[in-house]
């Protein structure tokens, strides 16, 4: 306790009478290593997060139903909007209808047949206009014309990667639309059935397969595809709440309403694509990795500035230690300045983090092909990394300061070997 | 009654060709109250005894005992706990710790030894009135000449009332008025408070009011010379 008390004061004192700017440069590299441990590996996971975040809000919605393995169709489709409408935390949802369409862009100019048809198999989605962009804010992504009226008939909205234009040729597999805009007409074929339609808007987004289908009123789809049935492919729905748990909370609700037994549930997170998961993973590995290394050169920075530290007062440690003063209470004095020095340098790098980096990417997120990164930095994986890089500071200062103070008392104070 | 008796103290230093015995088979004794000085050219081996005497560092061979403890026999943490408890130093170059104040510099010690912040800071104003520096307790080291340094030097050796006081040439880095106060200084502590000093030094002239002078040549006592 003693030596406690002794170590503070010798400690405390030469923090505060320490030089300004040194102190200064010290606390910055420790901020900067917090920043590396936190930011590095939160954005590496953001650029996930915001895929998987994108992929919530513009296409799978909070909970997804889908059919179960062996059917083509949502069973009982009918019944399980019903138990939707009961339910208060449910705030929309929308149905779709998927067939295989065939659109083609010059049928009306194309006279040689020997020319190239202007055309692409795609995924056709048959939607309620006003539901799907309750669900999924639809409209937002239109990049080109407008959204689909929901008392018009005869027009489509088509995938941004259906277009040549933007897909800058890595669609050269699956084929591309070109120079179609929208006001053009383009021919829609679904099971050998034909009609024109007009494009009324290009849909693009970094989620899913947003980007990739065409959208039309489900009705002109079941029309076209000559289909009686209205049991759907998919059911998206929002929750008032997007929470994780609260989906699973939703999603037992409608088990025990026995809708498992008409379609597969499933949470946006269990819906993930497997990539998704693997990517994350992976990432939080690399950016675990790129943290260690910081705590590294970190670690490695205060064993130097203590040992400068405590190697230049090799002298007046000797006469402490001389004068009485126990070995513990010199070490306590380094570990507080190395303690000082991690704390003030992690509580900046956490008010910068929280105050300004997250913050700044929900507004500017990176701008990646597949998603739109920001910065994740969980709160309980921030106390994790601060307590990691606190500890290892600690034995950074620490050890310096062992190494000195276990020396013969009567060498330090006479400066010899 | 002797505060302090070595015997036959050798102290060497490496080994082999390199060895150099420094400490020849020494005998000395302090007694209590008494004020001794060690004197000798450089080389002598006077600073090297007192670091013996003082339990700074350990003799290769004779036995230490200080106030009827064997320093020999103890150990690293038990021989730094006998110094804070028994003895009190004065080195030549002020040994003051610059980033504490005049006043947490002689509190060290003394918080060290278990008294609380408000006793310490007591007994520290008493010590440093002492020696003629009140007002100065909140000065840094570095806000004082070395004459003022010194004497807070012993303020701090002294606050605790240590049983010995070693003093390894105080006046070295002094000009002679610092000089002749920090001597006076000492010499008093010894004369009113009957405390125990011993003391190494060049100047004759400082050594001129201590009860016995040691002289030192080649590692040997060769004369003692009674003052008083």
């Amino acid at each position: 306790m003693r030596a406690l008390r002794i170590g503070f004061l010798l400690g405390f004192r030469q923090i505060q009478r320490a030089n300004l700017w040194t102190t200064t440069l010290i606390i910055f590299v420790m901020m900067l290593t917090f920043l590396n441990l936190i930011a590095v590996s939160g954005i590496l996971v953001g650029l996930i997060a915001g895929s998987e975040r994108a992929v919530q809000e513009k296409s799978l919605g909070d909970i997804i139903i889908t059919p179960l393995e062996n059917e083509d169709k949502i069973l009982q489709t009918e019944t399980i909007r019903r138990i939707l409408d009961t339910l208060p935390e449910v705030t929309s949802y929308s149905l779709r209808y998927q067939q295989s369409m065939q659109l083609t862009a010059n049928f009306k100019t194309r006279r040689d047949f020997n020319i190239e048809p202007n055309t692409i198999g795609s995924q056709a989605v048959g939607i309620d206009p006003i539901a799907e962009n309750n669900v999924t804010g639809l409209s937002e992504n239109i990049v080109e014309g407008e959204y689909l009226n929901p008392d018009e008939s005869g027009y489509i909205l088509v995938g941004a990667l259906n277009l040549d234009r933007y897909t800058a040729g890595f669609a050269d597999i699956t084929g591309s639309l070109t120079d179609v805009y929208p006001g053009d007409s383009v021919r829609a074929t679904v099971n050998g059935a034909s009609r024109e339609f007009t494009v009324k808007g290009i849909v693009n987004a970094k989620a899913g397969g947003v980007a990739s289908f065409i959208y039309l009123p489900e009705k002109e789809l079941r029309r076209l595809s000559n289909s009686a049935s209205r049991d759907a492919d998919e059911i998206a729905i929002r929750l008032a709440d997007k929470s994780p748990e609260t989906a699973l909370v939703v999603k037992s609700v409608l088990v025990e309403q026995g809708i498992d037994s008409f379609a597969k549930i499933r949470t946006f997170q269990e819906a993930l694509p497997k990539f998704i998961t693997d990517i994350k993973q992976t990432f939080n590995i690399l950016g675990t990795f790129i943290g260690a290394v910081g705590i590294i050169v970190a670690s490695i920075t205060i064993f130097i500035i203590i040992f400068i530290n405590a190697i230049s007062r090799r002298q007046q440690i000797g006469i402490l230690k001389g004068i009485g003063i126990d070995r513990k209470a010199i070490e306590v004095a380094y570990v507080l300045q190395s303690a000082f020095y991690a704390i003030t340098g992690s509580l900046l790098g956490v008010l910068v983090t929280y105050g300004i980096l997250i913050g700044y990417f929900d507004r500017n997120p990176i701008d990646f092909p597949f998603s739109d990164g920001i910065l994740v930095a969980e709160p309980i994986g921030t106390l994790y990394r601060f307590i990691i890089l606190f500890i290892i500071t600690l034995f950074a200062g620490f050890i310096p300061a062992w190494i000195i103070v276990k020396q013969n008392t009567l060498n330090s104070i006479l400066g010899r070997k | 009654m002797d505060i302090i008796k070595a015997t036959n103290i050798h102290r060497k230093f490496g080994t082999g060709d390199l060895e150099a015995h420094i400490l020849k088979g020494i005998d000395v004794t302090v007694r209590q109250g008494e004020f001794v000085a060690i004197m000798g050219k450089s080389g002598a081996g006077k600073s090297t005894l007192m670091y013996q005497l003082s339990v700074l560092d350990d003799p290769t061979d004779g036995t230490i005992i200080i106030n009827g403890t064997d320093v020999g026999t103890l150990s690293e943490s038990e021989s730094t706990a006998f110094r804070l408890n028994t003895l009190g130093y004065v080195f030549q170059n002020y040994a003051l710790v610059p980033d504490l104040s005049a006043e947490e510099n002689v509190m060290l010690p003394l918080l060290m030894r278990g008294y609380t912040w408000a006793e310490s800071k007591s007994m520290a104003c008493v010590a440093i009135d002492g020696v003629g520096l009140a007002g100065k307790y909140t000065n840094l080291p570095a806000e004082l000449s070395g004459g003022e340094q010194q004497r807070i030097s012993i303020a701090r050796a002294v606050a605790g009332k240590p049983k010995i006081l070693f003093a390894d040439e105080p006046t070295a880095n002094l000009d002679t008025v610092s000089g002749t106060q920090v001597i006076d200084l000492i010499a008093d502590l010894n004369r009113t408070d009957k405390q125990t000093v011993v003391m190494v030094t060049h100047e004759r002239e400082y050594a001129m009011g201590c009860d016995r002078i040691i002289h030192m040549e080649d590692g040997l006592v060769t004369n003692i010379e009674q003052l008083k």
